[in-house]
């Protein structure tokens, strides 16, 4: 769909009303649910992309002081690293309609991000334990705030991977539908995984 | 026009959720139209709250002596006033209310996609409502921060309601903004992949232009407004310091330090400014619509129309510092903001001219809808004209805390859309209750509201010129700021604000009333092209079209065809089927 065509379109001539009357009413080939998804997508970009223009902005003033990078924040990385991997493999696996497989990789899937989240609780543990409050430091605040809106959006993918495990359970005649909820779940993990190493790059780097 | 191609076979439909139960039929409906009626009701209950407010600070403006409400519930009411009307009426009316009765049945689909998402939209969208509403009943009352919330005096000791208020706002901000997450990503892909054959999006409404704009531009807007409501709650109940400088209060000095409030506000009007075209933009689009079927003329220049639609859109989100002039902001970037706030005038007064142009010859009808429509170009004009006033840095200085400024953006963002709300109702309210409004009662309505609005506002800017500033609860006796032609300036204001507040409990009134005992209306009464009036139910029932989704021919501006007998052909009705005016042999030829 390219939006300079469709705006050039002149909807009141004879010759466009032939080929519009074609048309299937559709703007993309996308299903609903992917397409929906894409664009809840780039709404979470824009969110976590105004959070670090704020987070830049503040680092100007004179207070800022550099983050400790605790190296549990490595290992959690990895694990994250691994949930989307493990969440690619199920995808495969729903494609090639094996469901037992499939269901395996989900709980690991599960699983990782499950330990992920404990992971950054044990991180914010750590902070606290060298008196790094939230309120300490507007780096720390920032480190807290992100960290918490990162793992809040993984919960809410966690209600939709619960979803989709029970459904893996009921599964019946539907496989088509199933693959793509297994997609769906596949491409918000993949892109948790780069709205994560953003983050991490960004605190690493300041 | 050549002849009609019908498609083999009916578009792949969404589901259709049917209801089980009398709860999930009325209450926690599904469908659509009614949850559209359900945001409009509670958008418009708890905007005659900050109506109700707006009586209250009217009458202390203009009375002082009879200290009515205390400076502190005076910036309650102001804050209230403010946020209520703008995020909690306007955007849920346009887009909650209006998005979900139109888009559905613009674009023939039987449904919103995702209808019980849209479900769960409506009701953390009232949560958001009853959250807000509870400030008042809290200790210390609702927030009195100004409806822009500006740190550090937002969070503060001695702002009105500092200590749960303020809270209970952001909060409540930030619920509403998921709530209308949902729903927004519903309107924009119902719009995108729901639409029936032969629908095109050139051949959509501007109506539905104007909606899916404003929503995409919301998506995009409101996580700012996310954003900084987050950060400020930390600020308040963490004790960050995000937004907070160093700050001494009461002679104590606070453990706030470093913090930025500039960066709030930045943030802020990112959203700020898009907002007031998240509220435009559909007001543009109906009063296009509106226009062109009473005046029984296919819109002028529509391409145009859909390109301004966009570019205003684009343009939106490149001028927001226009509201920070005085933020003591780099003087460059003034220069940088004045310049795109100009160039956004363009394609604003491109739309003026086409609907001028579009009345220009036409067969104008002076019914309801078409007077509340003619009222918001010249209010829209007026408004927007002083906006090129304050979008200059120079002028914007001096007159910024003046009453200047109160009357440019009550005429440009309040009185504006509310006429086309207004004269959409007027419109479409037989579509929803199969019942006409009563005429009387409507001309009543419609010129005291008019004419009074113009009372208000326009005496305003008079006040601002002379330095009257906003803000102030009371004027104190100083002749040289405040003359006693500018206090008994104000006393009229007040009775016209009265008296045009009096008309809008005529016109409730009018809406229950009709709504029971109203004329019956006659099917598509308006005679509009458009799809919504073409169901075969009116009002439509669940599921909109019957058996068969219809099959879009045609623009929805097919008014007065030459060769035509009726003056409007509907979008789903063939050449073929088109009847023939005598002498007539074919569509589009003026005589033969």
């Amino acid at each position: 769909m390219s939006i300079f065509s469709t705006l050039s379109q002149k909807p009141w001539m004879a010759d466009q009303a032939l080929v519009d009357n074609e048309h299937m009413g559709k703007s993309m080939t996308l299903s609903l649910r992917k397409a929906t998804l894409f664009l809840l997508l780039i709404v979470i970009a824009i969110l976590f992309t105004l959070f670090s223009v704020a987070y830049i902005g503040r680092m100007a003033y004179g207070d800022w002081r550099t983050l400790p990078e605790p190296l549990l924040l490595w290992w959690n990385t990895a694990i994250m690293v691994f949930s989307s991997f493990s969440f690619y493999r199920a995808n495969v696996n729903a494609d090639h309609n094996n469901i037992k497989k499939t269901r395996i990789y989900l709980l690991v899937s599960g699983a990782l991000t499950i330990s992920f989240i404990v992971g950054q609780l044990f991180v914010w543990r750590e902070l606290i334990s060298f008196g790094y409050f939230v309120s300490t430091n507007p780096s720390y605040g920032f480190f807290y705030l992100l960290t918490a809106l990162h793992i809040l959006h993984l919960l809410g993918g966690l209600i939709a991977w619960l979803v989709v495990m029970l459904k893996s359970f009921t599964l019946k005649n539907d496989p088509v539908n199933f693959a793509l909820k297994v997609n769906l779940c596949a491409i918000y993990w993949h892109f948790l995984l780069i709205v994560w190493a953003f983050l991490f790059v960004m605190l690493l780097l300041t | 026009m050549s002849e009609s191609i019908v498609p083999e076979s009916e578009l792949e439909e969404v589901e259709l959720y049917h209801a089980k139960s009398w709860w999930t039929e009325k209450v926690f409906t599904q469908d659509a139209k009614l949850i559209a009626v359900q945001y409009g009701l509670t958008a418009f209950a708890i905007g005659f709250v900050a109506l109700v407010l707006s009586w209250f600070m009217r009458i202390q403006i203009a009375f002082p002596e009879l200290s009515i409400i205390s400076e502190g519930t005076y910036y309650q009411f102001i804050t209230m006033h403010g946020m209520i009307m703008v995020v909690y009426l306007l955007t849920a009316l346009f887009l909650g209310a209006f998005g979900n009765y139109l888009i559905p049945l613009m674009v023939g689909a039987r449904d919103m996609v995702f209808p019980y998402l849209n479900m769960v939209s409506y009701w953390t969208y009232l949560v958001a409502v009853l959250v807000l509403f509870v400030s008042f009943f809290t200790p210390g009352g609702p927030t009195g921060a100004g409806w822009t919330l500006y740190p550090p005096q937002a969070i503060l000791g001695g702002t009105p309601g500092q200590e749960s208020g303020i809270i209970l706002m952001l909060v409540s901000l930030c619920i509403f903004i998921v709530g209308f997450t949902m729903g927004g990503l519903n309107y924009v892909i119902t719009i995108l992949q729901a639409r029936t054959r032969g629908m095109t999006l050139m051949r959509m409404p501007l109506t539905v232009w104007g909606i899916f704009t404003a929503t995409v531009l919301a998506l995009f807007a409101f996580p700012a407004l996310f954003v900084s409501a987050v950060m400020m709650l930390f600020d308040k109940l963490l004790m960050t310091s995000f937004f907070m400088p160093a700050l001494v209060e009461f002679g104590e000095n606070l453990t706030y330090g470093g913090g930025s409030p500039i960066l709030f506000q930045h943030l802020f009007w990112f959203f700020g400014h898009p907002e007031v075209y998240i509220v435009a933009l559909p007001a543009f689009g109906i009063v296009s619509d509106l226009i062109s079927v009473h005046a029984r003329k296919n819109i002028f220049g529509f391409r145009m129309m859909v390109w301004a639609i966009v570019g205003i859109g684009a343009l939106s989100f490149i001028v927001w510092a226009h509201h920070m002039y005085v933020s003591g902001m780099n003087p460059y970037f003034g220069f940088f903001f004045a310049t795109t706030t100009l160039i956004i005038a363009v394609p604003t007064a491109l739309k003026v001219y086409n609907w001028v142009l579009t009345l220009w010859k036409g067969n104008i009808h002076l019914t309801i809808p078409m007077l509340f429509c003619l009222a918001f170009i010249v209010t829209f004009l007026n408004g927007g004209l002083t906006g090129l006033f304050l979008g200059n840095v120079v002028v914007d200085v001096p007159l910024s805390d003046t009453y200047f400024v109160v009357a440019h953006f009550h005429m440009v963002m309040g009185i504006a859309p509310v006429l086309v709300i207004l004269g959409a109702i007027y419109h479409w309210f037989p579509l929803i209750t199969g019942r006409m409004l009563h005429d009387g009662m409507g001309r009543f309505h419609f010129w005291v509201t008019f004419i009074g609005s113009y009372l208000i506002y326009f005496p305003m800017h008079y006040l601002g010129f002379i330095g009257v500033p906003r803000r102030y609860y009371e004027m104190g006796q100083t002749e040289a700021l405040y003359t006693s032609s500018a206090a008994d300036l104000n006393v009229f204001i007040t009775l016209a604000a009265l008296a045009v507040g009096f008309a809008q409990l005529v016109f409730v009134f009018n809406v229950f009333w009709s709504a029971k005992k109203g004329i019956v209306a006659e099917k598509n009464p308006w005679k509009a092209a458009s799809l919504e009036w073409q169901t075969p139910d009116q009002p439509p029932v669940h599921g909109n079209f019957g058996k068969e989704l219809p099959v879009i021919y045609r623009w929805a501006y097919d008014y007065s065809v030459p060769g035509a007998e009726d003056d409007f052909i509907p979008q789903d009705v063939p050449n073929e089927k088109v009847k023939l005016a005598k002498g007539h042999s074919q569509l589009g030829v003026e005589s033969t």
